[in-house]
Parts: structure tokens; sequence; C-alpha cells
């Protein structure tokens, strides 16, 4: 009898685990069905029209878009607000929350004519007050908002009726519409945001059509659709989004799981999801530029011949070949073929390595070595091989070190780095490309270079309102970008959306977003 | 991750005489020797071991040799294993990739048994306050990580690399050989060869280092061979998830992981660095094994 | 037997306390400031500077131990430095998965082991003893990543029949949560089903040596009968209690396995929270996982005081 009761004791244990197994658990589906374990389901086999899941490359750390570093949470975004202006696929902007909007002459006082009868999704109304409430909250030193850099040129909001709201600039600002079609102009509920303080971020409430419903860590991120939204209702009742941050899961969820569509997909997958029957793949220019950034004021990189060895040394066709599958677009320049200010002159060279060699015998430095960090995925381990690889032929020694992306972009910002493997995820204006970048003192100069005659193009670039005008000075600054090589542009991505052949309504914006409202099954 | 630990509670038998030394030597060899498996075991390991010190002299490729015409081949006549997603063979990565697992192992356990028997035979044998209080609750609170997450965490703290995941590793295996040599010196201390030394005055050291520590030698062998294999896996798991060996430098676990996202249009990349994480493991378990049943039969 | 119990209790809690003062040091080691962590790569000096204070990260090191200790006694974890949802609730939704995991695991554990075990044991020397003792040597040496790598490959990208990854909770749906974790399980399992053959074949051979079961064959009881009915109640026990202790490791060795096959368990979030140097939820986790094995090896402490009294005298103690 002892020995019975000593070999029940563990069976004891794990039946208290399974039923607290069973019982718990909340629905933090993270994908994978077994019905369609087998591809090539086919429209007509799908029952549930009323549910679309959305495959995102990582989970979205937060909710408030006055807070958002990220870009995965933007995705998100789309359903729950809508922006004072959007752009359409052309980069034209169109009306969303402002159905009409003037500019001054001398471009310093933007008047937006709002929509009416638009209410959040808690039953405040929108209103100017509500505009003038989530500028003021962004401008607020003490929330710390990222945006802040984005609309510090705002001098003064006024608001003059119900719907309608000046706003005053201390300068003109060229790219202030391209602002406020992304986070910027994202209206949130002044009621919720009075109500939940810093929660806020965890309980969001826009304008847009789909409600916040709830959202698990690494699991299920709920929204469901908002009747009373203000434009056309939406045919999909529940949006999901999942997270799945490896490229392959993501992908075969897509082809044998319940994904119907995913944000994006690594580009060795490119082939595989063209070769799917039950996917169809659509694809665009992006608005961002990656390369490498070059700290300026430490050695090696301080020399700018070391720099511009480095520029000539990286062949960016075979990079784009190998680690891209040819899915990217070479690069010479923060501009991507998308934007007009696209240096169309500037080509990307053949790599040459005598070339790099000489420079780097007229930099006066021997032994050059210098370490490369990079964030930890497969596909950047890939890309620094490779340039580690090419650069030795030339003479550099290249370390690559692994660094977790939070913790890159804070080593970045103090100085800690020799070169870094950073992009940009871009922005509609070309100014959003290299104002912040370039300029001496720029928020995001990481590289700490300082040229006056590129803050003198970029400054007058967005002071003026003029196309034409502005984009001759953009081509003088990226021949300049090209020469001085602070920065090393090796690519422009491409993005690649691969979705179920029954999803109807998707446009594909060269900003990469996928706008939910019009999202429908077949 | 969770190594066979020998559970070894049995003390071992007395072997100070000499001259039965020598013929109870050629009795276990025989012993061994008639244990196919675990001759076997020791065959392959000698391959690895070959295979690691004249890597320059083996390998077909330079294994960091960029080959961009040549990405994401099958395996042929040209590359036996295939090549990766940057044209490079495999097989010579896996061959270097020996050099960087043995080391692994081999480091790990050094450190591991460096401080984990000096730690032990102290501990145990002058016990006190010290012994019950410090240093075993410590060894518990230790063995009570699960010992991937404390390596990780240990190699998220000093850093990525090889040398910091060989420390990382070797200090998670640190407590199992506390504990060991302890339950071993603490069984040996009793004995009356122990007190007759200490009645002739002999000193302590001597007797621990002199007398208790040669007798209690087999089975830290045995656990540090055995320890070798997971201290293997634990390096391929932290190279696996990040960190661990940096690139280029090919390690097993980082092929395994590199692999991963290209599973469906070339597995060849995971399989082999896999199977030979496999391999090299049973032969270390199934040697060790070997070596337990020369050491003392009796304790199958 | 009070006195050895709570001699053993205060030993638990004593260990405890030295493992959250290991976890705290080794964290808060980690490189990396939590607050620009939290506040991103567009974050002002201002803003940095005031989360730091709210924080307490200016606070003395022992200050801020006993601030998440006394947080920890009052069920506060603290907030997770990606998205400062709460550190607590995170962990009560990924527990249940990584139970229902473990769970699954030992299910297939057991159910290859039995079988195995006992078909080797009886039938030593022959061809089922030797394939028996070969799949517990390879189960033991086989990495767990690397089978389950190769059962996705194989079963779920060649053949289909499985889906390749995910998690859906039982309750919400029973086929597919089964369907799901039936790669996952096997990759967890097979490790412990090879340990646990090992250990049955072994302690069943020695069994069957044993004179009351040679009594029961001389009585003539069919083979089979005097096989189940005696010796593997016996054999079971030293099985089983390794199994147990087994379990508190599992909450670790899931790391791997829920990595591979994207199932949002503790592991998974533990080694995501140190790889993004999500300091809380490192300290909760670890803290968590510590805190199960030593648990569980005192509840099997009690139980064998329980059972065997030459325990109780703390003769047969640890170590």
């Amino acid at each position: 009898m002892k020995t019975l009761r000593k070999a029940i004791l563990p069976f004891v244990v794990i039946a208290l685990f399974a039923f607290l197994a069973a019982c718990g658990g909340q629905s933090s589906s993270n994908g994978g069905s077994s019905s369609d374990a087998k591809s090539g389901q086919s429209a007509s086999t799908r029952t549930d029209k009323s549910k679309l899941v959305i495959g995102l490359d990582a989970d979205p750390p937060q909710l408030d878009p006055a807070m958002s570093t990220a870009a995965v949470d933007r995705q998100v975004y789309q359903s729950i607000y809508n922006t004072l202006v959007d752009i359409d696929k052309n980069l034209n902007y169109v009306p969303e929350l402002a159905t009409s909007w003037k500019i001054s002459d001398d471009g310093k006082t933007y008047t937006f004519y709002l929509r009416k009868n638009v209410l959040f999704q808690d039953g405040t109304p929108f209103n100017a007050e509500a505009v003038k409430f989530n500028f003021e909250r962004m401008l607020d030193p003490k929330l710390g908002s990222p945006r802040l850099s984005e609309i510090n040129l705002i001098d003064k909001i006024t608001v003059v009726d119900d719907y309608t709201i000046r706003i005053h600039l201390k300068q003109p600002y060229a790219p202030f519409l391209s602002v406020l079609s992304d986070r910027a102009g994202m209206m949130v509920s002044p009621t919720a945001v009075k109500k939940e303080g810093k929660d806020f971020a965890n309980h969001p409430v826009g304008t847009g059509p789909y409600k916040f419903v709830k959202h698990v860590k690494q699991g299920d991120l709920v929204v469901e659709r908002f009747d009373k939204y203000w434009g056309n209702k939406p045919k999909i009742k529940t949006i999901v989004y999942k997270p799945f941050p490896d490229g392959t899961t993501r992908l075969t969820n897509l082809i044998s799981g319940d994904v119907d569509i995913v944000n994006t997909i690594d580009y060795k997958d490119i082939k595989r999801a063209n070769s799917a029957v039950n996917l169809k793949v659509s694809s665009t220019e992006s608005l961002g530029f990656q390369g490498i950034q070059l700290n300026t004021k430490v050695k090696p990189f301080d020399n700018k011949k070391v720099r511009q060895a480095v520029n000539i040394a990286l062949d960016r066709n075979a990079i784009a070949k190998v680690v891209f599958f040819n899915g990217v677009v070479p690069a010479t320049s923060p501009f991507p073929e998308t934007s007009w200010a696209h240096p169309s002159d500037l080509q990307v060279p053949k790599a040459d390595v005598a070339k790099a060699k000489q420079l780097l015998k007229e930099s006066g430095l021997n032994n050059v070595s210098f370490t490369l960090k990079i964030s930890p995925s497969p596909q950047e381990k890939q890309l620094a091989q490779m340039i580690q690889s090419m650069l030795q032929q030339v003479g550099f020694k290249v370390k690559i070190e692994m660094v977790e992306f939070g913790t890159l972009l804070e080593q970045i910002a103090e100085g800690d780095y020799q070169a870094a493997r950073v992009g940009w995820s871009g922005r509609t204006d070309p100014d959003g490309n290299a104002y912040a970048w370039f300029t001496t003192n720029g928020t995001l100069n990481y590289m700490k270079y300082s040229n006056p005659e590129v803050d003198k193009l970029l400054q007058e670039a967005r002071t003026s309102l003029d196309q034409e005008k502005r984009k001759a000075l953009y081509d003088r600054v990226s021949k300049i970008l090209w020469d001085d090589a602070p920065y090393i542009f090796l690519y422009y991505p491409k993005d690649y959306k691969a979705m179920k052949n029954d999803v109807e309504g998707f446009v594909h914006v060269p900003d990469i977003m996928i706008r939910t409202e019009n999202l429908q099954f077949k | 991750m969770s190594q066979t630990n020998a559970q070894t509670a049995a003390p071992y038998p007395n072997r100070l005489e000499s001259s039965p030394r020598l013929r109870s030597l050629k009795k276990a060899l025989g012993r061994f020797f008639q244990n196919k498996l675990g001759v076997a075991g020791g065959l392959f390991l000698l391959i690895l071991v070959i295979l690691a010190i004249f890597a320059p002299w083996l390998a077909p490729y330079n294994p960091m040799k960029q080959d961009y015409m040549a990405i994401l081949q099958g395996p042929s006549a040209k590359h036996w294993f295939g090549t990766d997603d940057l044209g490079r063979d495999v097989l010579s990565r896996i061959i270097y990739g020996a050099r960087v697992s043995l080391k692994a192992g081999i480091i790990s356990v050094a450190i591991a048994l460096a401080i984990g028997v000096p730690i032990g035979l102290i501990s145990g044998y002058f016990r006190g306050f010290w012994d019950e209080f410090i240093i075993m609750r410590i060894t518990d609170a230790m063995l009570s990580f699960p010992s991937l997450v404390l390596a990780l965490t240990l190699a998220a703290v000093f850093g990525a690399g090889l040398n910091n995941a060989m420390l990382a590793i070797g200090l998670v295996y640190t407590p199992h050989f506390i504990r060991l040599v302890r339950g071993q010196v603490l069984a040996q201390r009793e004995r009356e060869y122990v007190e007759a030394a200490i009645a002739a005055g002999i000193s302590h050291w001597r007797i621990m280092l002199r007398h208790i520590l040669p007798n209690a030698w087999a089975p830290i062998m045995v656990q540090a061979t055995l320890s070798v294999a997971g201290a293997i896996i634990s390096e391929a798991s932290l190279s696996f998830l990040g960190l661990g060996t940096q690139p280029p430098t090919p390690s097993w676990g980082s092929m395994l992981s590199e692999g991963q996202g290209y599973i469906t249009q070339a597995p060849w990349i995971a399989v082999f660095p896999g199977l030979f994480i496999f391999l090299a493991v049973m032969s270390i378990n199934v040697f060790g094994d070997g070596v337990r049943d020369m050491l003392d039969p009796k304790l199958k | 037997m009070v006195r050895y119990l709570a001699r053993r209790f205060l030993l638990m809690i004593v260990i405890l306390f030295i493992v959250s003062v290991i976890i705290f040091s080794l964290v808060n080691v980690l490189p990396g400031d939590p607050a620009r962590l939290m506040l991103g790569q567009e974050a002002t000096p201002e803003a940095l500077a005031a989360l730091r204070k709210e924080m307490g990260l200016n606070d003395p090191l022992y200050i801020q131990y006993i601030h998440w200790v006394g947080g920890i006694l009052h069920g506060d974890f603290g907030y997770s430095l990606r998205d400062h949802s709460p550190v607590l609730k995170t962990l009560l939704q990924k527990i249940p998965v990584t139970l229902e995991l473990t769970f699954f695991s030992f299910v297939v554990a057991i159910l290859i082991a039995l079988p195995v075990g006992i078909l080797s044991a009886t039938r030593r020397g022959r061809l089922s003893d030797y394939l028996g003792t070969f799949f517990a040597l390879s189960g033991i040496s086989l990495p767990s990543f690397w089978l389950g790598i190769l059962l996705i490959y194989l079963f779920a990208v060649k053949l289909k029949w499985f889906p390749p990854s995910g998690y859906v909770p039982l309750s919400e749906n029973f086929g597919k949560s089964i369907a799901l974790m039936i790669l996952p399980a096997i990759t967890l399992g097979t490790h412990l089903a090879a340990e646990l053959t090992r250990m049955l074949r072994s302690s069943l051979l020695d069994v069957l040596q044993s004179d009351y079961i040679r009594t029961a064959y001389a009585k003539g009881l069919l083979e089979r009968a005097v096989v189940i009915g005696h010796a593997l109640k016996n054999a079971l026990v030293p099985v089983l209690t390794v199994g147990g202790l087994q379990l508190a490791a599992f909450f670790g060795g899931s790391v791997i396995t829920e990595t591979i096959f994207g199932i949002p368990g503790i592991g998974q979030l533990v080694v995501n929270a140190i790889l993004t140097r999500d300091f809380p939820v490192v300290q909760a986790c670890v803290l968590f996982m510590a805190f199960m094995v030593v648990v569980i090896n005192f509840l099997v402490d009690i139980a064998y005081s329980i059972i065997d009294p030459r325990i109780k005298l703390g003769e047969v103690s640890k170590g």
C-alpha cells in the first residue's frame, strides 16, 4: 500500500497541472489550424467570412500613436485610428478626417476643414477641440512624445469653429501634410486619454473603422467593427492581428494555416509565396532606405577616405541578388525611386576594389579594423557576412557583433559604435528621409555628421513649396552625401505582401500599411 | 538539456594497493573493449578530435569562402553536404564547427571542474557552518534554475561570444560537480584510513589531495565525460538563440539556426549540423557509459 | 516528523531567498538602460531622466531589491519594459500554455517509455531489448532543437499532416489544440521518454530477479500477470519520482521547443525577455521557474518522508 501511495503522488501532481491547463489559457492563439493543413484551400471552402487574420512580423509593443517608436504597431493603427489626411497609391494627399484644407501663401498657416458627424469609438464627438487637444498633447515635453520633433514648428493652434482649425507654423514647412498623414495626424479620443492617463496605450480609442477589443502579449490582438464609423461600413466584422517573428513560420501559416494576409514576407520566401496556389503576392517599392551608419566622430570613420573606400568597395548588386533574391533596389541616396526626389543621374556603381584599396592607402591608415553592429536576425547575419567578406578583400578587418535591436538603438544614440546596420522606414516627404538624419544636430543624426552646405540645402528645401526647386536642392544633397559617405546606402527595400486568393480590396500604398476598412472576402 | 546525472551514492572500493592495480587496470581495459558500443563511441570521438585538430588539412574548402554563384545548392560531388546561403561549403563548416563544439564542451567542463572540485573537496571535508548553510544552499539555489535559462542569462550578462558562453556553461555545471565531489568526500572521510591518517598527524590538505581525491576521481571523471556532451548541446543551444559564437565562425548550433529559415528549400543546411551534434553527444554518452562500466561494473 | 518537515521548510525558504538574490544581481548586471529601452529611439533626455527617477533606478541596489521583493509578496511583479503591461498578468497567461505542453510531453513520454521499457526488460537479450536500449540511448542524445526542426520538416512541410506551429488553448478548440501539440510534445517528450525507458528497464530488471517474483512464477501465475502485477508497481516508483522531478525541469527545457513551434509559453517569454533586456520579465520568469523546482522538490521530500520512515531521521539527506 505504501508503495502505491508513493507511485500515486506524481500522478496527482500531473493531474492537477492538467486540470489547470485545461481551464486556464486565454485564447492566446499564435496561428495554425489543423483543418486546412493541406495547402490549396480554395475560396469556396471559406465558411467564416466575418473574421480576417493578419500576420505581423512582430508583436505591437503599445497602441498610442503619440508614443509609437516601432514600425509594426502602425499596422494596427490603420484599423483603430484615422489621420487628418491620408495618402493614396501615388503619394498624393487625400481627405480623411479633414475634408479640405488651405495653405497660406507664405506657407506658414494651414486651415483644415474637418469632417462632420464623426464619433470616437467611445462616443466622444470629433471636432476642432479634439484636434487641438491632440496636438497640444504631442507638443507637451512632459509626455516625451517622439512626434514632438515632427511637429515642433507649430507655433499656435486656433479653433476657428467646431469644424475648422487653424495651425500657425514658425516657418514654412513643406513636409507638414506628410507628417499629418502618419502618426502625428492620428486623432485619439480626449475623453479616453483623460480617463486612462498613462494606460491609454493599452486601451486605445480612435475614430477608425475598428475598435480595440483585447491584446494578449505575443498573442492575438483583436479589433471589432465600429458600427458608428463615419465611412464605408467595413464588410469584415473581426480582425485579428497575430505576431510571427520568424518569416518562414509566418508564410507557412499563411499557406496552410488560418492567416489571411501577412504584412511582410522574407525575401528568401518570395519564390515560395509566388508558387503557392492559394496565395497572391503584391509588391511595391517602399519609402525607406537601408545601409550602414558610420560614426564620423571615432576612428576609423572620422577619416573621409576610409568612408569612401567602404562606399565604393561594396558590390550592391551582388548583395541585392544573394541576400534579397533581387527583391530590393540597390541604393545610392536617401531617396528611393518612389520619391520625386530620387536622383536619377546617381547610378549604382560597380564595386571597385582597386579604387577602394587606393583610397585606403591615401587615408594614411594601416590595418584598418572596425566592429559592425547588427541586429540578430538571420538576414542581417547573412548581409553582414557578405559585407565582411567584401571589405576583407580591400584590406579591412571587420568584426561582426550582434546586438538586440533596442539595445542597438540605445548604443547608437550614445555614440557607442563604429558602424551599425541601421536604416529608416521612410516618410512620404523627402524631408522626412533627410532632415533629421543629415543636418548637424538632427534628431536622428547619430553619425554626428556635420556639413554646413547640407544644412543650408535641406533647410531651404523644407521651407520652399516649389517641388521643382526642392528637387534640385535634394539632388545636390544626394551628391554630397555620396561623396562624404557618412552613411553607406545599400538598398531600397521593396514591400511584399502575400495574402490568400480570396482577400479583396487591398490597395498597396508605398507606406506599406494594410488599410483594413475596405478589405473583404470574395 | 537535462543531462543524465550520475546519482552515484555508493562509494568506491579502495584501490590504493599498487601492483594489483596494474592487473585490475588491464582487467578494466579488457572489460571496456568488450563493450562494443563504448568502443564505437570512442572511435567516433577520436574521428571528431582528428577532424578538429587537422581541420585546415581535411576541410575541402575554406569555411568562410563565399561563392555567390553557388548559393543554396544541394549535396553534390563538388559539395558533399551542399552549400549554404552565402555559397559556403557545408562540409568544411561542419569540420571547423567540430573545433568549436569540442572546445566548448571541454573547456566548459574544465571550468566547472576547476571551480567545483576544490569547493566540493573543502566543503565536504571540513563541513561546518560554511558547508551546511552557505555553500550547499547556494548550490541548491543554483540547481533550482533551469540550466538553459541560467546559461542564457549569464551569457547575456557576460556578452556574446564563444568565450563568454563557455564561462556561462561552466558556471552552470559547477554546482553539479560541487555536489558530486562533496558526496564522494563525505563518504570517504568516514573511512578508517582517514581516521588513521588524522591520528598520525598528516595535514588535512595532504589527506584531501593525496588520499581522498584519488579515490573519488573515478565518478568525477565519468560525470565529467557525460557533462561534455551536455556542454556541447548547451553551446549549440546558446548559439542557436543568438548568444555564443558570432558570425562568421561556424558552430553547429548557429548553422542549425541559420538552416531553420531555409528548411523548406535547403534542408541540408540544418540537417547535417544537427546530425553531427547528435552523433557527438551519443558517442560521448556511450563512451562514458563504457568508461563507467570499466571502472566498476557493479554500477550498472 | 514535524521537526523534519519544519527543517525542510525552513531550508526551502533560505534557498528561495538565495535564488531571489542571485536573480536580482544577475539581471541588474545586464547591460542596457531600462528607461531608454522603454521610451525608444526618439526619446527626449527629460523624459528619460523623469522615467529613471520614477522607476527608482537611481536608488542603491539593495533598496531596489527590497522594493522588488516587497512587490512580489504583494503580487506586484512589476511592468514589462516593452509594453508596460503588468508582468503578473502576462505570467498568468503563459503558465497554462507551458503546463499544457508539459502535460502532453509527459503523456507522450509515458506512452513510449512504458511499453518500450517493459518489452525491453522482459525480452532481455533479444531484438526488442536491443532496439529499446538503442532508442533510450539515442533519445537521450538527441538535441531537441534538431528533432523539432526535423519533425516540422517531415510532418508539417513535406507530409502536411500537422500544422507547422502555433497554439490554440484546449478550452477554445479541442481538436486543433491537440493537433498543434503533437509535434512539440514529441519533441519535448522524447528525451524524457528515453530516460524513463532506461530507468524503467533497469529497475524492472532488478525487481525481476528478486525472490518474491520467483515465488510468483513458481506459483504458476501467467507471466504477464506477474510482470504487471508485481514488478511494475515496484519498478515504477523510482521512475515516477524521477519523472515528477523532471516535470519541474520542463519549465526550463521547454524554452527551445516553444521557440521553434511558436508556442506562447513561459519558455518563449523568458527567452524573448532576456534577448530584449526586459528586466522585470526576466526576473519574474526565472524566479517563477526556480520557485517551481524548489517547491516540487520539497513536495517530493514530504511524500518520501511520509512513506519511508528511515528518512524522518534525516539520514538520507540530499547531497
